[in-house]
């Protein structure tokens, strides 16, 4: 239960404050200084993706490293070819990670 | 609570709209709904400086205009733009081009705390006992009691930890609380003219 004190003192503040403020224009004078709205194109955010992992793949094709360090690691046994794999996705993996988290923070008002 | 949720309804689908027609007539009726709160949290804040606090407001609506795709729901709409309010008020007072924390704190050391009801209006003790609280009292009592946000939405406005707001509001109430003491023993209805 609230102290009865504490419910006058609330009532006093409230009292005090002015309240909103009449707009006198205010709308208007914000809506003219409106600038036009960007709209995010999405399509070359997904090319560039596409286009990096083909050039990966063309890249790493004809190497025997990648297909090694795949096979090595699948049968458990830690390669040089399976550890630089893993090093590899783990260093991609907190890539993601940290610019999620950048991300996330950036999207906070 | 249900008118609260039918305005909270409101916002969303004209921030929807906003967002997926670029709708600038929505983001109007969003500013004239809500302008008129956001200035006077501004208005409180610059301490009575309605130009700075207009001018803020406006960087205020530009800023949601900008950022209307990252509002996510999750607060209310009003909560949101308290939030950039705040925001922009602090980088304006870090910039110095508004009375700062120190001038305040100044004030608070130099002013008398109300001693004598007879002949002082409450409402003017009230402002001055206000002004005596510490900076960030006076930001949560204007927010929870004021502008009647919840303790948890206050939180978010001013980025600081629940648990923070809630001995604020409670020190702040128990100060004001002491130093209008005199005015208990007043009849009721003096205390309400």
């Amino acid at each position: 239960m609230n102290d009865p004190t504490d419910d006058a003192i609330d009532a006093l503040l409230r009292q005090q404050f002015e309240g909103s403020v009449a707009d006198d224009g205010f709308s208007e004078r914000v809506m003219q200084q409106l600038p036009p709205r960007r709209r995010r194109i999405a399509w070359p955010v997904w090319a560039s993706h596409l286009a990096g992992v083909a050039i990966c793949w063309l890249s790493l094709r004809s190497s025997p490293l990648l297909l090694a360090g795949w096979r090595d690691w699948a049968s458990g046994s830690l390669s040089s070819a399976a550890v630089a794999l893993l090093i590899v996705t783990a260093g991609m993996s907190l890539l993601a990670l940290g610019w999620s988290l950048t991300e996330a923070d950036d999207h906070r008002p | 609570m249900p008118e609260h949720d039918a305005e909270a309804r409101i916002d969303q689908a004209l921030v929807v709209r906003v967002l997926a027609d670029n709708d600038r007539l929505a983001f109007e009726r969003l500013l004239r709904r809500h302008q008129g709160k956001v200035r006077a949290q501004l208005r409180r804040l610059t301490h009575g400086d309605d130009a700075a606090a207009d001018d803020l407001a406006q960087e205020t609506f530009l800023l949601a205009w900008r950022k209307l795709d990252q509002f996510r729901g999750d607060a209310q709409f009003s909560t949101w733009l308290y939030r950039i309010a705040y925001s922009c008020f602090l980088q304006a007072h870090r910039k110095k081009t508004l009375p700062g924390s120190d001038e305040i704190d100044d004030l608070a050391e130099s002013e008398q705390p109300p001693t004598r009801p007879s002949g002082i209006d409450l409402q003017l003790d009230l402002e001055r006992a206000m002004r005596r609280l510490s900076v960030a009292e006076q930001e949560v009592l204007l927010h929870c009691v004021q502008l009647g946000l919840s303790h948890e939405e206050t939180a978010y406005v001013l980025a600081m930890p629940l648990g923070t707001v809630k001995t604020h509001a409670t020190r702040g109430k128990a100060k004001l609380k002491t130093w209008l003491a005199t005015w208990q023993s007043k009849p009721r209805e003096e205390l309400e003219t």
